[in-house]
C-alpha cells in the first residue's frame, strides 16, 4: 500500500511535469520562449497578496465541479454536464440572491441562497440517474446534453426577468452586498467560498470512505452484478450520486455568483466543467487530492491570464497545458500498472523460491 | 418547404459523417469520445488550410490529416495504452479546444473583422437537378452532402455484407474469437478510430468551410456529442445513423428558419437552440431493445 501511494505521487508529479513541458514546447514551436514566460507565470503568482489569493479563489468552484465527476465516478458512472448544473446553480442562487438580497440578514440570506442553488442542481442532476435507473439511458450522452438545455435557460432568463435594469446586457444587476459571500483575507478577492468547499471536500471524502452509504457507491462502483446480489439497490444509488454531484456543481455556481461575481453574467467560466474531470482524473477521484489538484489549476489558470496580458502569449495557453498534464496523467495510469504488475511478480518469486 | 428540405439535408451532411464514423469505430468496440475534439480540428484546420491556400481542396486534405492525427493520439492511448476511453477523450478535447484558440490567435492576432473564405458552392446536378420537388432538394447541394449520399451505403455494405465487416463486429463483440481466428484485434480497432478521425475531421470542415465560411472557437458547439448521440440512437447501423441524422438536421433547419423568420416571438429562441439537445434526452430516454456492441468500451486484454 506504501510503495502504491509513493508510486502515485510521483507518477502524478512527473505527469505534472511532462505536461508543463509539453506545453513549453509548443510555445517553443511557434516561436515564444516557454522559460521567460514559466518564469513569469511563477514570479507573477507570488508577487503580491492579491494574486497569490487569487489562486485559491479559482480552485473554490474546481473542487466542487471536480467532485461533481468523482462521486458519481466512485460508482462508475460519467457526469459529464457538471457546467450544466453548474449554471442551474448560479441562475438559482442568483435569483434567490436577488429576490431575498436586503430583506434576510447576510448569512441567512447567503445560506437560503446556497441551499437553493443545491437543491435546484441536485434535482437537475438526479434527472440523469432517473433516466439510467429507469430507462437504462446512457448517463454520459444525457449529462452532457443536459448542459445545452441548461445554458439555453440561463439566456432565456438573462434576456428576460433576470436582465439587468438598463436591459443593455445579458446579465443580472449587482446583489445587495449583504449577500456576498465575506472576504477571509483582506486586500484580497479570497472569500469563504474556499473554505467552504474544502470543508464540502472533507465531508465527502467521509461519505465515501467512511458511511454505508459511501460502501454501496462503491461496490456499485467495482461490481454492479456483485451489489445487486448483495441486495443493494443500485438504481437508487444511480439517483443517489447524481443528486449529490448536481448538488455540488450548483454549490460552485452559488460561490462563483456570490463570492467573486456578485451577480450574473452569460456564458461565465465556460471551462469549470471540463476541469473539473480533469482534476478528478488527476487526482484519481479523491477528495482530498481533489483539494490540491484544484489549487494546481488555479495557479495555472491565475497564472495563465497574468501570462497572456504580459508576454502577449494566448490566453488559451492555460487550456494546452490542463490538456497536456490530463494526458501524462492517464499515460501515468499506464506507467503506474506495469511497474505494479513487475512488483507482484518480484514479490511472488520472492515467496516461492523455485 | 422545399427551402427547408434542403437546409435539412445540409445541415444533416456533417452530423452523417460524423455518426457513421462513430458507428464504424463503435462496432469494433471503440467509442471515439473525442469526436468533439475532432470535428473542431477539423474545422479549424479546414479553415486554415482553405484560407492560406486559397483553396478549398487543401483546407479538406488538411481537416482530414488533423482528424487523423488527433484520433491517433486517441487510438495509441486507448487501444493499445488501454485506457479509459471516456477519460482519454475528455483530456483531448480541452487539449484540442486550447490548441486551436491558442493557434487562432497566433496565426491572425486579433482581426478587426471576421476573416473569411468563400464557401463550399451549391453543384446542381444538370438534369437530375431539374426534377420537380426532389430535384431542388436533392440533387442541387455541395460536394460533401453528395459524398456523404455514398457513406450510408457503403458503411452498410463494408458492415454487413464483406468478410472485413464481420470481423468489426465481432471485434466488438466477441474480440476473443477474433484474435483466435488470427486477427490483430488493437491493429483492427485502431486503424478504426484513424477511419472515424478522418471523416471526422471533414465533418468539423464542413462547418468552417462548407457552410459558414469562417471560423469561431464555439463553432462545432456540441456537434461532435450529437453524432455520438445518432450512433447510440441509431442502434449502431448506419441506416439508422441515417434516419437519427435526418432528425435532426430538420431540428436544426427548422430552427435557423424559425429564427430568420421572426418565430421567436411565439417561441423563445433559446428553445429552439436546446431543441435539438432535448430531443436527443428524448430519444435516448425512450429508445428501446439496444444492439449495443458487447465489449464497447472495453479494452481488449490478451491473456498470458
Amino acid at each position: 500500500m506504501k510503495a502504491r501511494f509513493l508510486d502515485l505521487l510521483v507518477s502524478v508529479a512527473a505527469a505534472v511535469f511532462l505536461g508543463l513541458a509539453a506545453s513549453a514546447a509548443i510555445m517553443l514551436f511557434l516561436g515564444k520562449d516557454p522559460l521567460s514566460a514559466f518564469g513569469l507565470l511563477a514570479s507573477s503568482l507570488i508577487r503580491d497578496k492579491y494574486t497569490f489569493a487569487d489562486i485559491f479563489v479559482k480552485a473554490a468552484p474546481l473542487i466542487l465541479t471536480a467532485l461533481a465527476f468523482a462521486v458519481p465516478y466512485k460508482a462508475s458512472l460519467f457526469n459529464i454536464g457538471a457546467q450544466g448544473q453548474f449554471y442551474v446553480g448560479a441562475l438559482v442562487a442568483s435569483a434567490v440572491s436577488l429576490a431575498v438580497g436586503g430583506r434576510l440578514p447576510g448569512v441567512l440570506g447567503q445560506a437560503v441562497a446556497l441551499l437553493a442553488a443545491a437543491a435546484a442542481g441536485g434535482l437537475w442532476g438526479s434527472f440523469v440517474g432517473f433516466a439510467k435507473a429507469r430507462f437504462k439511458a446512457n448517463e454520459f450522452l444525457i449529462s452532457m446534453m443536459s448542459t445545452y438545455v441548461a445554458l439555453a435557460i440561463m439566456n432565456f432568463f438573462l434576456r428576460t426577468s433576470l436582465m439587468e435594469a438598463k436591459h443593455e446586457y445579458p446579465q443580472t444587476d449587482s446583489f445587495d452586498q449583504g449577500v456576498w459571500l465575506p472576504l477571509i483575507v483582506g486586500d484580497t478577492r479570497l472569500h469563504a467560498g474556499f473554505a467552504l468547499a474544502v470543508l464540502i471536500a472533507i465531508a465527502i471524502w467521509l461519505v465515501i470512505y467512511r458511511t454505508p452509504f459511501g460502501y454501496r457507491v462503491r461496490v456499485v462502483g467495482y461490481n454492479a452484478d456483485a451489489a445487486r446480489l448483495a441486495g443493494i439497490d443500485s438504481k437508487r444509488t444511480y439517483v443517489a450520486t447524481f443528486f449529490i454531484a448536481g448538488a455540488l456543481a450548483a454549490a460552485a455556481g452559488f460561490v462563483e455568483t456570490n463570492g467573486v461575481q456578485h451577480m450574473l453574467v452569460q456564458g461565465f467560466n465556460p471551462g469549470l466543467g471540463s476541469e473539473g474531470i480533469g482534476i478528478a482524473i488527476l487526482a484519481n477521484a479523491n477528495p482530498i487530492g481533489i483539494v490540491f489538484a484544484s489549487i494546481l489549476f488555479g495557479a495555472l489558470k491565475g497564472g495563465g491570464v497574468i501570462m497572456g496580458q504580459m508576454s502577449g502569449i494566448p490566453a488559451s495557453i492555460i487550456e494546452i497545458m490542463e490538456g497536456c498534464v490530463m494526458i501524462f496523467v492517464i499515460l501515468s495510469y499506464f506507467a503506474r500498472s506495469i511497474v505494479e504488475r513487475r512488483r507482484e511478480k518480484r514479490e511472488l518469486q520472492r515467496r516461492m523460491p523455485a | 418547404m422545399i427551402n427547408l428540405l434542403a437546409n435539412a439535408l445540409l445541415m444533416s451532411t456533417p452530423l452523417l459523417f460524423g455518426s457513421v464514423a462513430e458507428v464504424l469505430a463503435e462496432r469494433s468496440g471503440m467509442m471515439v469520445t473525442a469526436i468533439e475534439g475532432i470535428f473542431l480540428i477539423g474545422a479549424f484546420s479546414g479553415f486554415v488550410g482553405a484560407y492560406a491556400c486559397k483553396s478549398l481542396l487543401v483546407g479538406l486534405a488538411a481537416a482530414l490529416g488533423s482528424g487523423v492525427v488527433v484520433a491517433a493520439l486517441y487510438g495509441w492511448i486507448t487501444v493499445y495504452l488501454k485506457q479509459h476511453q471516456v477519460v482519454t477523450g475528455t483530456a483531448i478535447n480541452i487539449l484540442v479546444a486550447g490548441l486551436c484558440s491558442f493557434l487562432m490567435r497566433v496565426f491572425f492576432g486579433v482581426p478587426v473583422i471576421p476573416l473569411t473564405v468563400e464557401p463550399l458552392k451549391k453543384l446542381p446536378i444538370p438534369l437530375l437537378s431539374g426534377i420537380p420537388l426532389l430535384g431542388p432538394i436533392l440533387f442541387a447541394q455541395n460536394a460533401l452532402t453528395y459524398a456523404a449520399y455514398l457513406i450510408v451505403p457503403v458503411a452498410w455494405f463494408v458492415l454487413y455484407r464483406t468478410s472485413l465487416g464481420l470481423t468489426i463486429r465481432s471485434a466488438g463483440d466477441n474480440p476473443e474469437a477474433v484474435d483466435v481466428a488470427g486477427e490483430d484485434v488493437d491493429a483492427l480497432r485502431f486503424s478504426l478510430v484513424l477511419v472515424a478521425g478522418a471523416m471526422g475531421g471533414i465533418a468539423g470542415a464542413f462547418y468552417s468551410i462548407g457552410y459558414l465560411g469562417m471560423f469561431t472557437t464555439n463553432i462545432i458547439g456540441g456537434r461532435g456529442w450529437i453524432a455520438f448521440a445518432i450512433c447510440f440512437l441509431g442502434n449502431w447501423n448506419p441506416l439508422g445513423a441515417l434516419a437519427g441524422t435526418l432528425v435532426f438536421g430538420v431540428a436544426e433547419a427548422v430552427a435557423i428558419s424559425m429564427q430568420s423568420s421572426g418565430g421567436g416571438q411565439l417561441v423563445p429562441n433559446e428553445l429552439l437552440i436546446a431543441l435539438p439537445y432535448i430531443l436527443t434526452i428524448a430519444l435516448t430516454m425512450a429508445r428501446r431493445s439496444f444492439n449495443v456492441p458487447g465489449k464497447l468500451g472495453v479494452p481488449y486484454a490478451k491473456e498470458g
